[in-house]
């Protein structure tokens, strides 16, 4: 198991350091370099500067070493915790990325503790009865919310609660300090998408729990209805669920992109989409770096968490 | 029953059950999706002349189809729901120049409401913020979304099924190398992988495919190659290799034809979120252009005028309609798999 | 003979312009900004010619009155974008003087009726050649470190901007033209390095800067009102945004670039001082402005987080009618300009440029964006809005001459070109731009319009050969001119180079005669319409919009936030 882990780590890592590396060899690029400087200066100071101008300019910001030099030294920082500096925003990229992760966290939060009761309630009494009436409705409501797109989502819940109803603020810049009722919205948004898949999964593996043998014999030796769901149905049939809600981690760091930018909510998939659009290297490293940490990590937890909960299967 | 009375019978019969074999349907596919996607992706290059007569062949294809996909899935409501929605889309697809509306890209009367009667035209489901039908804007906004879309998921399930039956079937080192380049891209959330990409790449349809190929092509892999090996140990591909058959040729016709079924599943829910992901990017600027409609174009250029109920029509309309094609490829996802589990 | 005016209006150009007035050939309008140009007072001027003065404040005071119902304190809140502030010199965007608009103050103040007043100057006057400029510094202005402002100071800035190395557009102003010379160097693009002229600086006293020009300047007061000239302390490093010595009412309390900046109100000096602030009573503790990019202004307006936004599109005009708010309305000079590059295929040939800007037919396209205000251009780039503008004979539409010219041209089976769109103002630059598309196909030229993202735009915005690049308000025609079609000028993104356009250019700015101006001003028009550099279908109105409670607040033609006066209910 731990040899398990241990690989994966180490995969992990070495993921992080290709994929570093191909950004700044992208980024390295005299498009990326422009546009950074013109950003900086305004379109009209690059353009009045001398070639030589240009280059100091590019030497003063350290543009001008060859990104497997700059490399290095951003492997050497980053050990030493220093993410380096936002072209764009002027400011640490650690403080930032630890900024914006903690309002994609608060979201993430209130998404999981909606989303996690009422899909494994819905999946449970959806599963109990295969075929019923329960189930049959589940499974629609399931595919129905899953198969409205989170903008499609966002932009139904806005036009109901926000500028029909007046109930909640159409989007969640909060300008005017936090606002829990800003998170409503957002919040919803991303649990009515997510819940649908995760109910199906979870009624799935009750249904199976159900149908198993000891479950059945259970029934036939008269113990109560309710004991045998609580007591033996429900342990077997949520190892599954317990994996994918694990990996909906991973899911929730791309969700986050659209409903963040839809609503304004200067989260993390905000400053993703932002950095990437102005070339902000080593925002887009360290957002990267922590969106592949996020999701291998989920990844591990969910195999892990699988084998300890799933007596039957034995890592070799 | 005589032998007469069988001859009368017959031609009708065989006639349908024909076209339930993989050949003709194929055919009909094929007459479908190659006019549409010429004319969506090279429309404006095209001759006036070809342009108008292009989609032609496809409307009885597309009818066809339908009709064959309603009798053969009939027994499960669901499936004939789905194929019903992403039938719809498909005939307004495969119509959409010969329908009478108005030009999507003609600025008549900004803001006319549903239902209004402005400038000689009338507008049933209003205008946009520049004037322009929303009809017409929405029926025209399918064919990008279900070109590309389709066109993405195809491509991404060519190489990755490739590269499944490759590691599945050959095993070993090739198995190894494969598994480790799926897993550098599996431990990208695909919204990432999809940004990145796409910035570097810049917005446009044929970026898309690129871009969803490296995002959805992983996974594919993975699924063919389980498929692939619970298959390979199987008596008739034993057969094969001891009839001493090329890998390649027992890889496509017998591994794959076996592996069919819950591939098709997994394509059709695959359809759904490759639709979910190119209006989601074309919202974030980084997929389609405009001018021409798109349903994540027109959400995207209403945001910023429509946030007031009164004008709120110009998101609801191509939010619904996007949400009706994804919800109709799911439908056919779960009809289907009813299906194939009662079998 | 010619009416003489009182003293105030002493200066010969004055008296030129009030007979042209009393001939019937001056707007009131312009006289007034010539009058105030020239030093003598905005309020006198309107006297003089019966127009009734807009409310401004007692004295030399270039703001409002103050209003005995206002309310101190509250917070104004504004959606903008939040820019990164560097160097105040080089700033490329109104937005980012509007951060510290109220931080770093100018010589002088452009009002919203397009008149100029003294600002950190507390008047000026000009040589009747217009030849040498004195500059009377208000005394008593307080720096936030405690120091007073002088001259020396102002003349700092003003070095500063004519140091190439510095890389300010205001090098481009008439009035550091006016004292630079060829130094005989080139630089490494074998264009002329230009030095300021030695004693064209003058420090008179502490309070009196005289600027000699080796040209005559009607502008000299105006260009000091661009947004790159605010002025600074002497001790300025880069970044602005670390430290900011200003002498404004407000300074930089909080500030996060794409995030927001908070202005706050200046109590103290940096030395412990009570600061007092020289231009009078100021009613809000707070500016904030909120990042939202352009098209998410009026949305956020529109739920209720901000009480005014910096713009919002013609295309959001039905939303904004639709919200409790009052919406301001200015005519500009803002525009797109659909340069051509005339040293790149196809091009250089003049004939290919003169077919597309004859078949383009600007009223329609103006007629299509904006229903409501705007102008039509006239492919020449001086708007009706400018005081030096030259009615040309309209333009008209010739499909069959523009034909004829690209058979001549090589191009009878039709041509096939493409323009770079950036929307950097908005969606309606595309609009125009598939309008212009239309209507080529007509005279056979296949237009493709490339779209692009606004950031990208800027990288390419002088190097396409074909591209549609957003101007700002100026407030002349002239400047507009000398800004972006001098042959070697940086702002030159057509490459237009043509001697005789820069003589009639000269001429027009040289002339004293209000008239004869407008007529020598009225050649360089016409060289630059028939060498058909450019299509530049529109002058487009502005639009914001402030919540009710907002008092005091007045919409300006560029966009420049002056907030003194403005309070809360």
């Amino acid at each position: 198991m731990l040899k398990l882990i241990g690989s994966r780590l180490l995969q992990m890592v070495f993921i992080m350091g290709v994929v570093s590396l191909i950004l700044f060899a992208i980024f390295d690029s005299d498009k990326f370099k422009k546009q950074i400087a013109v950003a900086e200066l305004g379109g009209f100071a690059v353009s009045a500067l001398s070639d030589k101008d240009y280059q100091a300019w590019l030497d003063k910001k350290g543009l001008n070493t060859p990104f497997y030099v700059r490399y290095a030294n951003w492997v050497g920082a980053v050990l030493h915790g220093d993410l380096g500096k936002s072209f764009e925003k002027n400011e640490p990229v650690s403080g930032l990325i630890a900024e914006r992760l903690e309002r994609t966290g608060v979201l993430a939060f209130w998404v999981f503790a909606l989303m996690i009761p009422l899909s494994l309630t819905f999946g449970v009494v959806a599963g109990m009865k295969e075929g019923s009436a329960q189930d049959r409705v589940t499974s629609f409501i399931s595919v129905f919310t899953t198969s409205l797109p989170e903008i499609a989502t966002a932009i139904f819940l806005t036009v109901i609660f926000a500028l029909t109803l007046k109930w909640l603020p159409a989007n969640a810049a909060m300008v005017n300090g936090w606002d829990w009722r800003a998170l409503v919205l957002p919040v919803l948004t991303l649990v009515l998408y997510d819940f649908g898949y995760v109910a199906r999964m979870t009624r799935a593996s009750m249904a199976e729990v159900m149908s198993s043998q000891y479950i059945r014999t259970a029934v036939l030796k008269g113990l109560p209805y309710r004991r045998v769901i609580l007591r033996h149905a429900l342990r077997n049939a949520l190892i599954a669920p317990f994996t994918i809600i694990v990996l909906q981690l991973n899911w929730l760091l791309s969700g986050v992109v659209v409903v963040e930018v839809f609503f304004q909510y200067a989260g993390f998939g905000k400053l993703l989409l932002d950095a990437a659009l102005f070339g902000d290297v080593y925002v887009i490293q360290a957002a990267t770096l922590v969106a592949v940490f996020v999701a291998v990590l989920s990844q591990i937890i969910s195999d892990v968490g699988y084998t300890f909960l799933n007596p039957r299967i034995r890592f070799a | 029953m005589t032998a007469a009375n069988i001859a009368e019978v017959a031609p009708s019969l065989p006639l349908r059950l024909q076209m339930r074999r993989p050949r003709p349907i194929l055919a009909l596919i094929l007459l479908m999706w190659i006019p549409l996607t010429a004319y969506v992706m090279f429309g404006s290059n095209m001759p006036e002349t070809t342009r108008n007569v292009i989609l032609l062949p496809a409307i009885p294809a597309t009818l066809a189809l339908y009709y064959i996909a309603v009798t053969s899935w009939r027994e499960s409501p669901i499936a004939v729901i789905g194929a019903t929605l992403v039938f719809f889309w498909l005939l307004v697809a495969v119509t959409a120049p010969y329908l009478p509306l108005i030009d999507p890209n003609k600025p008549i009367k900004p803001f006319a409401p549903i239902g209004a009667y402005a400038n000689n035209h009338l507008f049933l489901l209003g205008a946009d913020f520049k004037g322009r039908d929303m009809l017409s804007r929405d029926l025209w906004g399918c064919q990008r979304v279900l070109v590309w879309g389709v066109s993405a998921t195809l491509v991404a399930y060519a190489i990755g099924a490739f590269f499944g039956l490759l590691a599945g079937y050959l095993g070993g080192w090739w198995d190894q190398a494969i598994s480790l380049i799926c897993n550098i891209f599996l431990s990208f959330p695909v919204m990432v992988l999809f940004i990145l990409i796409l910035n570097y790449l810049g917005p446009s349809g044929f970026n898309i495919v690129i871009a969803v190929t490296f995002a959805s092509a992983p996974a594919i892999m993975r699924i063919v190659r389980g498929l692939t090996l619970d298959t390979k140990s199987r008596d008739y591909i034993f057969a094969a290799q001891t009839r001493g058959e090329h890998p390649l040729r027992v890889m496509i016709y017998e591994l794959l034809p076996n592996a069919r079924g819950p591939i098709i599943v997994d394509a059709c829910l695959r359809l759904g979120y490759t639709t979910v992901a190119i209006t989601t990017l074309t919202f974030l600027g980084l997929g389609l252009q405009p001018p021409d409609p798109d349903w994540g174009l027109m959400i995207k250029e209403s945001t910023k005028v429509a946030m007031v109920v009164s004008f709120s029509y110009m998101l609801i309309i191509p939010a619904l309609s996007v949400s009706s094609l994804i919800l109709g490829f799911n439908l056919l996802a779960d009809g289907l798999r009813e299906m194939s589990l009662r079998d | 003979m010619s009416q003489k005016l009182p003293p105030v209006f002493q200066h010969p150009v004055i008296q030129n312009a009030f007979d042209h007035l009393e001939a019937g050939r001056l707007d009131r309008r312009e006289f007034i900004r010539i009058a105030a140009l020239l030093g003598a007072s905005a309020a006198s001027a309107y006297a003089l010619v019966g127009l009734p003065s807009p409310a401004y404040a007692e004295g030399s005071l270039p703001f409002p009155p103050d209003d005995s119902k206002a309310k101190a304190g509250g917070v104004f809140k504004i959606a903008m974008q939040v820019q990164k502030l560097e160097d105040p010199a080089t700033f490329s965007w109104t937005q980012s003087s509007n951060q510290v608009r109220h931080t770093l103050e100018y010589v002088s103040m452009t009002g919203p009726d397009n008149v100029t007043r003294p600002m950190l100057a507390e008047s000026w006057s000009a040589s009747p050649d217009l030849k040498t400029w004195t500059f009377n510094i208000r005394k008593g202005v307080m720096w936030h470190n405690g120091e007073e402002l002088t001259a020396d100071h102002v003349a700092w800035n003003l070095k500063r901007w004519a140091d190439p190395a510095t890389a300010s557009s205001n090098i481009g102003l008439s009035i550091i033209t006016g004292m630079l010379h060829d130094t005989g160097k080139k630089d490494d693009k074998g264009a002329p390095i230009m030095g300021l002229s030695d004693g064209a600086i003058e420090v008179a006293d502490k309070y009196t800067l005289r600027l000699h020009m080796n040209k005559a300047v009607l502008s000299a007061p105006e260009d000091l009102y661009n947004y790159p000239t605010a002025i600074l302390h002497p001790s300025f490093k880069a970044p602005i945004s670390e430290k900011i010595i200003g002498t404004g009412p407000f300074t930089l309390a909080e500030f996060k670039v794409g995030d927001k900046c908070i202005l706050k109100r200046v109590s103290k000096t940096t030395d412990g001082q009570d600061f007092k602030y020289w231009g009078g009573k100021v009613y809000l503790d707070e500016i904030a402005y909120y990042n939202f990019d352009s098209d998410n202004q009026l949305p956020a307006f529109a739920s209720g987080d901000v009480d005014g936004v910096y713009d919002f599109n013609v295309e959001q005009v039905d939303l904004a009618k639709s919200l409790p708010g009052v919406i301001h309305k200015a005519r500009t000079a803002q525009c797109i300009c659909c340069r051509m590059q005339v040293d790149q295929k196809p091009f250089s040939d003049k004939r290919v440029r003169q077919a597309i800007a004859m078949t383009v037919d600007n009223s329609t396209i103006k007629g299509l964006i904006y229903t409501d205000g705007g102008d039509v251009g006239e492919d020449h780039h001086v708007a009706p809005v400018h005081p030096d503008y030259f009615a040309l004979p309209a333009m008209k539409r010739d499909v069959e001459g523009a034909k004829k010219l690209l058979k001549e041209a090589g191009f009878e089976k039709g041509l096939e070109v493409t323009i770079d769109v950036g929307n950097t103002d908005g969606p309606w630059h595309q609009t125009a731009c598939e309008a212009m598309r239309d209507q080529l196909k007509e005279a056979g030229v296949n237009l493709r319009v490339n779209v692009m993202p606004a950031a990208k735009y800027w990288e390419i915005w002088d190097k396409t050969a074909f591209g549609c690049t957003a101007w700002t308000h100026r407030p002349l025609g002239t400047m507009v001119m000398s800004l972006g079609y001098r042959t070697g000028v940086p702002w030159n993104e057509s490459h237009y180079a043509n001697p005789e356009f820069d003589k009639a250019l000269d001429a027009a700015e040289a002339t004293l005669d209000v008239e004869e101006r407008k007529k020598k001003l009225a050649a360089a028009e016409k060289i630059l319409q028939d060498d058909a550099v450019m299509v530049l279908p529109l002058f487009r109105p502005i639009y914001t919009i402030v919540a009710q409670k907002v008092n005091g607040y007045e919409g300006h033609p560029t966009q420049y936030h002056q907030f003194n006066k403005v309070w809360m209910a």
